[in-house]
């Protein structure tokens, strides 16, 4: 039978709403909106399922498609969703009817939260436009919603929450698939996976897969030995609540190592975020204050190349952020993207002309580039801002490239352009000349000679 | 050169040879007794910025060589070449190369050296000795602090001090002269009050403020607050009130905007601590001022820059709330 060789995931996967385990909530909600939708009359055109990985939401639309005996037209992750993709697949069976007779559809935009920016370029707005006119149920999965590019989509959808499954009822699935599969297993062994598994059916059923295959049992002593927890899948929001609801230092310090995300963007969550979740002033310094010296270690880390300071960052972030919170109640508040990294990746052209510039001058300037930027730059902008035509013969000193002026100039930058253009092409009026000269000549004998000047300064002309 | 082109005073006016510096009287007698013998140990030369270090040290290499100096010179900024790798190649590469001249030894500069990696560190010390005899090194910091023992004890010491009143605004005067600027001598003597003594601050201010014009004391404060953003003292007074997610966005704006980074800001915050604008009980600004201090170093280690100010900021929220209480 071909449906021996089937990965255990799909081979169990539910055929029925109500073979879906857990969500109750979620299927109770779920069925309301799509009779709605049947009936005509529904609240809102879209859902969005969300949840972590694994706890049934793509499962669940199947099943549902299967049961009312819907056409399913699905668009996942593995496919480009740009504009035109959506307008071509989903638009297009969005606003029509089935082929065959009144067969109606039911639209699966799976994993919306991984449509790109840049690669599925327009893909969101086209599918804002789509839930404006679609005629069928449109249906969205995402792990995290609160992505602040998703706002338009979580206005426009009705959000139904799935929860991680209890350790009981992933024990329970596992069970009933060993006696299906007739595979000798151990309870103890069961429960211990489901624990594993952080509520996530999918791993706990492959795992359990990968066992039974190898071993043709599956006892407490395999597992113990053949699996790990993920290391982890818990997305940074995630992540921050485990983090900020931690009662013991191990439990933070876990928080911050188990995430999807590396530790110095952790660190940036957490940066976020701190203002979010402590109220209190006290609490708030406390918790910053670890974060700083978490942050201590790690450039430490980086400048002496001593990675055993790594575990002191982790006490840090984890438990010194956690513990932090003495006088704050935990409560329950939405994290945001961290707006430094937004915010640096908008001015990246910026800053990269800004670093060139530092770069360029610190070599003719015998100083650092830091240096360049604390001292030099301000100054610069002063002068171009202000004075273009002076400015203009200070490009040309110092070799500046257009982008480096337009960086200076701001507002005035054709002007300063202008100005270049034309002294490169007809020089400088005969009277500066000279004037020029006569600076270089006093400049050779007068190296102390400050002291015999006299007064308020007396000329007149301004030689810019 | 030609003469459509305009340079930055603080580069054309940099003195040429150890005669025309200003000031460090001590230092340059010292140096020039170098030039007489022909010969020196590795030195290194400490002080606040723009006091003249970098200056004096091609100086002394102009006067021992010549106007050709640059070719018995190799000059490198460990801000911006601070690894191993650099010692390794560069530093190692010109350190063994032969001696072009009539005077046995040739010279490396390593400016701002207290940021050089303490591996870089260890890798100079030994170079410092295996070629003494035909490279003299010439260290130069702000925080000699900085540099491992080991180097300091190879090294003449020489310590910059912060540029007398007097010399600084001679020295304006007779930039101003030069370049045929007007001004106001109660301009120059702000512009000293708030370089205090960093001749490199004092002559960009006084070239920025000539762009405007005639240099008053009018145009020296437009300078100097278009350089120095209002936005610190706005972020303080935000962070005060209590209101820290509006200060961070302040915060934010500065690093961003300006592209200043966490030194420059915390630096700026410094002054700002004991400026008569903020109104403070004086025991809370000695307070906050140790605790910026903190921060700094936090920083110079390595921290991040955001999360060191803002862990700055929540203590200032702190100290604004027991205030009103
Ligand atoms: N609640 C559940 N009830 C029954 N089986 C489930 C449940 N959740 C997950 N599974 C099993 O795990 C597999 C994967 O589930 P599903 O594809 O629905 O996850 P998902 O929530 O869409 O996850 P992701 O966010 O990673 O896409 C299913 O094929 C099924 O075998
Ligand atoms: N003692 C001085 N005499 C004359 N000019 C000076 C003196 N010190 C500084 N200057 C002026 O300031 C500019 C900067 O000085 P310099 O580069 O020597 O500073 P520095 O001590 O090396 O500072 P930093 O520690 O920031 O590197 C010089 O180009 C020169 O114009
Ligand atoms: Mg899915
Ligand atoms: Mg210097």
């Amino acid at each position: 039978m071909p449906t021996k060789e089937l990965p255990w995931v799909i081979k169990y996967r539910p055929k029925k709403i109500a073979d879906v385990a857990n969500q109750d909530k979620a299927k109770k909600e779920f069925i309301e909106w799509l009779t709605a939708w049947l009936h005509g009359k529904p609240s809102k055109k879209a859902a969005l399922l969300y949840g972590p990985p694994g706890c049934g939401k793509t499962s669940m639309v199947e099943a549902a498609a299967h049961e009312y005996g819907l056409e399913l037209i699905e668009m996942n992750a593995s496919d480009f969703r740009r504009r035109e993709d959506i307008e071509r697949v989903a638009k297009l069976a969005a606003t029509q009817m089935s082929l065959f007779g009144s067969r109606r559809k039911i639209i699966l935009l799976d994993e919306v939260d991984g449509i790109s920016g840049t690669a599925d370029r327009g893909g969101l707005n086209a599918i804002l436009e789509l839930i404006e006119i679609t005629i069928h149920p449109v249906v969205m999965t995402a792990n995290d919603p609160w992505d602040t590019k998703l706002k338009p989509l979580r206005d426009a959808s009705k959000l139904i929450a799935f929860n991680r499954l209890t350790e009981t009822v992933v024990a329970r699935v596992l069970s009933y698939i060993c006696k299906s599969e007739k595979i000798e297993c151990d309870d103890k062994a069961l429960r211990y996976l489901a624990k594993l598994s952080d509520g996530d059916l999918r791993s706990a059923i492959n795992d359990l897969e990968a066992i039974a295959r190898g071993y043709g049992k599956v006892t407490l002593d395999l597992v113990k030995a053949l699996v790990r927890r993920r290391d982890r899948e818990y997305s940074p929001f995630e992540a921050l609540r485990n983090l900020f609801m931690s009662k013991y230092a191990w439990q933070a310090k876990l928080a911050v190592t188990q995430t999807n995300i590396d530790y110095e963007t952790m660190m940036q969550w957490i940066n976020e975020n701190l203002p979010n979740q402590y109220s209190d002033p006290e609490d708030l310094w406390r918790g910053y204050e670890a974060l700083s010296r978490a942050s201590v270690y790690l450039g430490r880390i980086k400048r002496t190349g001593n990675w055993d300071l790594l575990s002191y960052v982790f006490d840090m972030m984890g438990a010194g952020v956690a513990l932090a919170r003495m006088k704050s109640k935990y409560r329950w508040v939405k994290y945001s993207f961290p707006q430094r990294i937004l915010l640096m990746s908008k001015t990246k052209q910026v800053r990269e002309i800004r670093d060139a510039l530092a770069r360029h001058l610190a070599a003719k300037l015998h100083v650092s580039s830091r240096i360049v930027k604390s001292d030099y730059i301000p100054m610069l902008q002063i002068i171009f801002v202000n004075n273009p035509k002076y400015a203009a013969r200070i490009a040309i000193g110092y070799n500046l490239t257009e982008n480096m002026v337009k960086y200076l100039a701001g507002p005035r930058s054709n002007e300063v352009l202008r100005y270049i253009r034309e002294l490169k092409e007809r020089g400088v009026p005969e009277e500066e000349k000279k004037e020029g000269e006569r600076v270089k000549r006093t400049r050779r004998t007068s190296g102390r000679s400050g002291r015999r000047s006299s007064g308020k300064g007396t000329q007149t002309q301004l030689p810019f | 050169m030609s003469s459509i082109a305009e340079l930055l005073w603080a580069e054309k006016y940099r003195p040429k040879s150890l005669d025309e510096i200003v000031n460090q009287e001590e230092v340059v007698t010292r140096l020039k007794k170098f030039v007489e013998e022909k010969n020196m140990p590795h030195l290194l030369f400490a002080g606040p910025p723009g006091t003249g270090k970098t200056t004096a040290a091609h100086a002394l290499a102009h006067d021992l060589y010549g106007e050709n100096y640059q070719r018995y010179l190799l000059e490198l900024n460990a801000s911006d070449e601070r690894g191993i790798d650099v010692i390794r190649t560069k530093v190692k590469e010109f350190a063994r190369s032969r001696v072009p001249g009539e005077i046995p030894f040739k010279i490396i500069i390593l400016d701002e050296a207290d940021n050089m990696t303490a591996d870089a560190q260890q890798a100079l010390r030994r170079l410092m000795e295996m070629y003494t005899a035909t490279t003299r090194f010439i260290l130069i910091a702000n925080y000699p602090s900085k540099i491992i023992e080991p180097i300091q004890s190879r090294c003449a010491f020489f310590r910059f001090t912060p540029l007398r009143k007097e010399d600084v605004i001679a020295r304006l005067r007779w930039i101003s002269e030069q370049e045929n600027v007007q001004y106001d001598i109660e301009a120059l003597e702000v512009i000293y009050e708030i370089s205090e003594g960093d001749m490199r601050r004092a002559i960009n201010i006084l070239q920025a403020a000539a762009a405007l014009g005639k240099v008053t004391v009018e145009a020296v404060y437009k300078v100097v607050g278009l350089a120095h953003p209002r936005e610190i003292k706005e972020m303080i007074k935000l962070a005060l009130d209590g209101r820290f997610t509006d200060a961070r966005d302040k915060l934010r704006q500065l690093m961003v905007e300006y592209g200043l980074s966490g030194i420059d800001i915390i630096k700026q915050i410094h002054r700002e601590i004991f400026s008569a604008d903020l109104k403070l009980p004086e025991p809370l600004r000695v307070l906050i001022a140790d605790y910026a201090g903190e921060i700094q170093f936090r920083l110079a280690e390595g921290g991040d820059d955001e999360i060191q100010l803002n862990a700055f900021l929540a203590r200032l929220v702190l100290v604004g709330k027991k205030l009103k209480a």
